[in-house]
């Protein structure tokens, strides 16, 4: 049977990639939708204009699929509020698969290895609060698949990809030491997409959950100094606990008023990355997910991070250009 | 979880799949190593986070000859993350033909070989943060490194060959942690052992006994027990427990405390080169300091019968202010700000009169502007920086150097650790050094000397002047090189020839086991903590499956195992 997938957020890093996978897969047809979009996309695909806060549209839209991905990426409370419009919108035209993406952020501050039976909470803030809240929907929604991602890095990527490129070739990151000791629980963009595409696929992913980080991901010194080598920002500086204090209590918070400014004026590129506490806090972050749900039943596997790194790195350097 | 052994309830025996004796570099690499494990393990540490006076006179002890070795409490550190408080770095693997039997340096060869070792190398060197496991130029650097010396080539000597540093790492600092994170591990501070105490049979470890400064004593039981307190602690735990076996345990064929060695170390000679020459450091992309260093080949050993030397070029000697550098004449100044184990081979404890302390001074003021540069670099790459430039590195504008040499000795029996009558804090028989070397250990050492200033003058890029006959004067000019206690508890494959076996286990106490230097039966040319964590960590990939608890324990974090 031939499925329809609207993919909410399809211009952005990940939607754009989910559409494509699902374009390239046997048996699904993407319809993209966004705020950026028109009639089409780069690549030719059918798409649609659709805000996701706007319900009506929402739902003649939904009316024309069997199974829909919210890509969203957004602030905490526009999240929220495109979740919430999107599961009413969903259960009044009749009930098309939901693949809910959300985030490592609701296991909160666990350590150790942590499968998708682990405790949740909304405790790492706002964020976490409203991945959580999108997750409590779709679990009264029923038809739902929910996909935890790690950091989801590849070209296009702003948070785990550019940000990091940025910080490490202006040496205000590198080699942590202890500070760094924590777990990347990394995903490569496309090892997402695929893992959207399995989870509309397969019948038995319906009302379940599953993390998505590589096997065997790296601690957040090996993927620093991996990443920095790969964008040639050499030698990796070592940053002392003291220096990564610098960043996150002195350097962080004007850096965040100039970021909000150049956003207001259009212009976020312009503005320094800077390293919250959370980032740093992140980087300590003992927490390994364990994705083998996700290989057993969606039938995942990872790209190897040389290769992802590889490719991410020439984006960024293209990015300076 | 991290504990002070004075906070534990009285008499209550402590028990564990495995204990480890000494959070120093072999014990806690042993400890990250199985975080995981499902073991419970048992830390015991006898100092606590920092120096603590009373817990390091307990290191105090004897040496034969004061002038060939230095005290017994200096360079060593007891306290938490051991002697890495105090290290240099120099992280460096063993060479494969320090692995062999050679019949030119007595009782040489290890039970295993380069290869065995080989595996463990690189999570030794991440572990003590010393970069990629790459020891030759042309591997560890992508980028072309200029000649170390423009124009030199011999069939005899290689310059490729590099030394990696470590930050250098405290690792009791960097991986608190983990080990306060870890649930299957207890550090316990402030434990001393005091005695192995065997089964009756003599066949295996009953228990240890351990004591606090402050009066607590009890007694840990564990599955298996590993000693990893140092190359000197290692063979007096073993001595001065004598109740089951008489000669101390392990010691049936009397060979704890002997074949014990250090390096042989001491700058010679003149070096003048008329070609361009880098003897500084170079950054590897991963951050690490590396330096290239002059090497004997091991066809040239073989050869020339001669045991493993490396020689680096070096700054004149900073004593005599005919140098007229003024940063050597303002270390000379400052020398009393110099850590005593820093600052032995920097002065000699030779007294100089006014006139030549005059010079000094009078360099140091000549040369204000180098002086002033050297201490900013002091300050930002050494005092501020997290990895910190490893040594003083002088370039000489008239290309002179002298050579820092460092050489493999020869095991030698009656080199030994005894014990002496007089005890400790905690009744612990005090260890006295008889340190000595061999005629053969200075051989080699004047073997690559003469191939070096051959094959420098043969390729026309310099001079090496030195008098062959002050190589032994200047070899022990300090005496053994410090901190490097190789031998004491050797390991071999017969009971005969060592203490331990191929796998570190005690020959006939299959429960108890020795990581660290001391077990290396063979001193090679390198420094050994790298080596030390290596087979710290081959140790503990054995005990994963040896120590392995009973079914029903698996997986039990020690707070659950309490819950009675």
């Amino acid at each position: 049977m031939i499925q329809s997938v609207l993919v909410l957020g399809a211009s952005g890093f990940i939607g754009r990639r989910v559409v494509q996978a699902l374009a390239a897969a046997d048996g699904c047809i993407p319809l993209a939708a966004g705020r950026r979009l028109a009639t089409r996309t780069e690549d030719g695909i059918e798409a649609l204009h659709l805000d996701g806060g706007d319900e009506p549209a929402l739902a003649a839209a939904l009316t024309r699929v069997q199974a829909v991905v919210d890509c969203t990426a957004a602030p905490p409370e526009t999240m929220r509020r495109i979740s919430a419009a999107l599961f009413r919108a969903a259960n009044a035209a009749g009930r098309p698969l939901v693949v809910q993406l959300s985030s490592m952020a609701v296991y909160g501050n666990a350590v150790g290895r942590v499968a998708e039976t682990a405790a949740l909470s909304d405790e790492q803030g706002p964020y976490a609060a409203a991945k959580l809240a999108g997750e409590r929907l779709a679990a009264d929604y029923g038809r739902a698949v929910i996909l935890r991602p790690g950091c989801v890095y590849g070209p296009g990527g702003l948070q785990w990809s550019l940000r990091l490129a940025r910080l490490l070739r202006a040496r205000r990151l590198g080699d942590l030491g202890a500070e760094g000791d924590g777990i990347a629980n990394l995903v490569h963009v496309d090892d997402v997409a695929r893992a959207v595409v399995a989870a509309v696929r397969q019948g038995r992913a319906e009302g379940q959950a599953f993390n998505l980080a590589m096997a065997g991901a790296p601690t957040w010194n090996e993927y620093l100094m991996a990443f920095a080598q790969a964008l040639a920002a050499v030698p990796v500086r070592r940053l002392s606990a003291r220096r990564l204090r610098l960043e996150t209590k002195l350097l962080a918070p004007p850096l965040k008023i100039l970021e909000m400014a150049a956003a207001r004026a259009g212009a976020v590129a312009w503005a320094p990355p800077l390293v919250p506490p959370s980032l740093a806090r992140l980087f300590r972050q003992e927490i390994r997910l364990d994705s083998g749900k996700s290989e057993r039943l969606l039938g995942q596997t990872w790209m190897p991070l040389d290769e992802g790194l590889a490719e991410t790195a020439a984006w960024c350097r293209a990015q300076r250009a | 979880m991290i504990l002070d052994a004075n906070d534990l309830p009285e008499g209550a025996p402590q028990e564990a799949d495995l204990c480890i004796v000494g959070a120093g570099a072999a014990g806690i690499a042993m400890a990250l190593e199985l975080l995981d494990s499902g073991l419970r393990l048992l830390l015991l540490e006898s100092g606590g986070f920092g120096a603590e006076a009373d817990s390091q006179a307990l290191y105090a002890g004897a040496v034969a000859d004061p002038a060939l070795h230095s005290p017994l409490d200096t360079y060593r550190e007891r306290r938490y993350g051991g002697s890495t408080t105090l290290w240099g770095g120099r992280s460096m693997p063993f060479d494969p033909i320090d692995f062999e039997a050679r019949d030119y340096i007595a009782h040489s060869g290890w039970p295993i070989a380069f290869e065995d070792l080989a595996p463990y190398y690189p999570r030794a060197n991440r572990i003590a943060e010393a970069g990629a496991y790459a020891y030759r130029a042309g591997q560890a650097f992508t980028r072309p490194l200029p000649p170390m010396i423009e124009g030199f080539a011999s069939a005899d000597l290689g310059t490729d060959t590099l030394e990696r540093f470590s930050c250098p790492t405290d690792f009791g600092r960097r991986y608190r942690h983990k080990l306060e994170a870890a649930a299957n591990c207890r550090l316990l501070l402030h434990a001393n052992v005091t005695r192995i105490a065997l089964a009756a049979d003599g066949g295996a470890v009953d228990h240890l006994d351990v004591a606090t400064l402050a009066g607590r004593r009890f007694q840990v039981r564990a599955g298996h027990v590993v000693l990893a307190a140092g190359g000197l602690e290692n063979a007096r735990l073993l001595l001065a427990s004598r109740d089951v076996q008489a000669a101390g345990v392990g010691n049936g064929h009397d060979l704890v405390g002997r074949y014990y060695m250090c390096h042989m170390a001491g700058t010679i000679g003149a070096l003048r080169f008329t070609r361009p020459v880098w003897h500084g450091y170079d950054i590897a992309d991963d951050g690490t300091y590396c330096r290239r260093r002059i090497a004997l080949s091991p066809e040239a050993q073989r050869r020339l019968r001669a045991g493993n030397v490396i020689a680096r070029l070096h700054h004149p000697r900073i004593i005599d202010p005919a140098h007229r550098n003024g940063v050597l004449s303002m270390l000379y100044l400052a020398r009393m700000f110099i850590p005593y184990e820093y600052a032995k081979r920097l002065d000699g404890e030779v007294r100089l009169g006014l006139i030549p302390q005059a010079r000094h001074l009078w360099n140091v003021l000549a040369d204000m502007p180098g002086t002033a540069a050297f201490l900013w670099h002091l300050l930002r790459d050494r005092r501020l920086a997290e990895r910190k430039f490893p040594s003083i590195i002088i370039r000489s504008k008239a290309n002179l150097y002298s050579l820092d040499v460092h050489g493999e000795q020869e095991p030698n029996p009656d080199s030994r650790l005894t014990l002496e009558r007089e005890t400790d804090a905690l009744g612990m028989p005090r260890l006295k050094a008889d340190w000595r070397y061999s005629r053969q250990d200075i051989a080699s050492i004047a073997t690559m000397l003469e191939v070096l200033a051959r094959d420098v003058a043969a390729c026309g890029v310099g001079r090496f002047t030195y008098d062959p006959d002050s190589v032994e004067h200047e070899m022990t000019r300090y005496g053994a090189y410090g901190g490097h206690h190789i031998g004491t508890t050797r390991m071999a494959a017969s009971p005969r020839q060592g203490v331990v076996d191929a796998h570190c286990a005690v020959h006939g106490l299959p429960n108890l086991h020795v990581a660290g230097s001391s077990v290396f039966p063979t001193s090679g040319q390198a420094n050994p903590t790298l080596t030390a964590v290596a087979l710290g960590l081959r140790l503990a990939d054995r005990l994963k499956s040896l120590a392995a608890p009973s079914p029903v324990s698996v997986g039990l974090p020690y707070t659950d195992r309490s819950m009675n």
